[in-house]
């Protein structure tokens, strides 16, 4: 299997979902990532990566899965672009739509061939404004390549 | 009240990063990648023998320090990119610092490179970060 086979996906528009952030939510992402959850009604920011994901109309081992990639080998985030027009707010229903927009074959001397899979997804408001765009690049390992 | 931008962001320190808190963020992600939870699956894949702390996880606590060195402004960018793996019980620490402040009307923009070092000064993520606060 090589990049070109999987070119196909390159545009591939992510079934479209919803996300509400909950203040258990909130709590439980600050908890994960040591920090408390302050209590004025904005999200913590790394809400843009799971707001997306979760939202997203579809999970993201389906989405390796279309690019190949089952999760037993091992994924992993190699890089994340987060802008935001405004804070993340608890209790907002978010409109979740994204896109496969790159998909690439490199090599590594550490782990052999593999593919540089490029997610954009966005946050959208009641007002239709992307209050937040994430752009990730995902490395799927290719080892039997 | 004119905010004061420090040079020297952070550090934010986590002592030990923790395998509780790897299970409660594949939780929230809704993410089953093994890695993060089942040492067999990180040694099948030749990754050693801790467990991996998810990489969300790491950018996160770049954007902890954020909040805490610069209370008050809003994060407006991040862009990072992970460069090497955080393993479980592993001391780990934010920090950046301010490479430009621009004033743009009614607000002032801050640019800071950012990073996350694991033991041994490894780096784990490096990059750039946009905040914008009132003007001073």
């Amino acid at each position: 299997m090589s990049t070109a086979a999987l070119g196909h996906l390159v545009g591939y528009r992510l079934p479209e979902g919803t996300f509400t952030i909950t203040e258990h939510d909130n709590r439980l992402l600050s908890e994960a990532v040591e920090t408390a959850a302050p209590d004025d009604g904005v999200a913590h920011p790394a809400f843009a990566y799971v707001a997306t994901q979760r939202g997203v109309g579809i999970g993201i081992d389906e989405v390796f899965r279309l690019a190949e990639c089952p999760m037993d080998d091992g994924p992993m985030l190699g890089s994340t672009d987060l802008e935001f027009a405004e804070p993340l707010r608890i209790g907002v229903a978010y409109r979740v739509r994204g896109e496969i927009v790159d998909i690439r074959r490199k090599q590594g001397a550490r782990i052999g061939t593999f593919d540089v899979l490029t997610i954009q997804e966005e946050l959208v408001d009641e007002r239709d404004v992307a209050v937040a765009v994430i752009r990730n690049e995902f490395i799927l390992p290719r080892r039997q390549d | 009240m004119e905010m004061e931008i420090p040079g020297d962001l952070g550090p934010w320190v986590v002592d030990a990063v923790r395998p509780d808190n790897m299970r409660l963020l594949a939780q929230a992600l809704a993410d089953p990648n093994p890695i993060h939870l089942d040492r067999d699956a990180v040694r099948q894949l030749g990754l050693g023998d801790r467990l991996i702390n998810q990489g969300p996880a790491n950018f996160a606590y770049v954007l902890n320090m954020l909040r805490d060195a610069v209370p008050g402004a809003e994060i407006r960018g991040l862009r990072v990119r992970l460069l090497s793996n955080v393993f479980e019980g592993e001391r780990v620490e934010a920090a950046g610092k301010v490479v430009s402040v621009d004033e743009d009307g009614d607000e002032r923009r801050v640019e800071c490179q950012v990073w996350l070092d694991a033991e041994g000064g490894r780096r784990a993520i490096e990059g750039t970060a946009t905040l914008v606060s009132a003007p001073g």
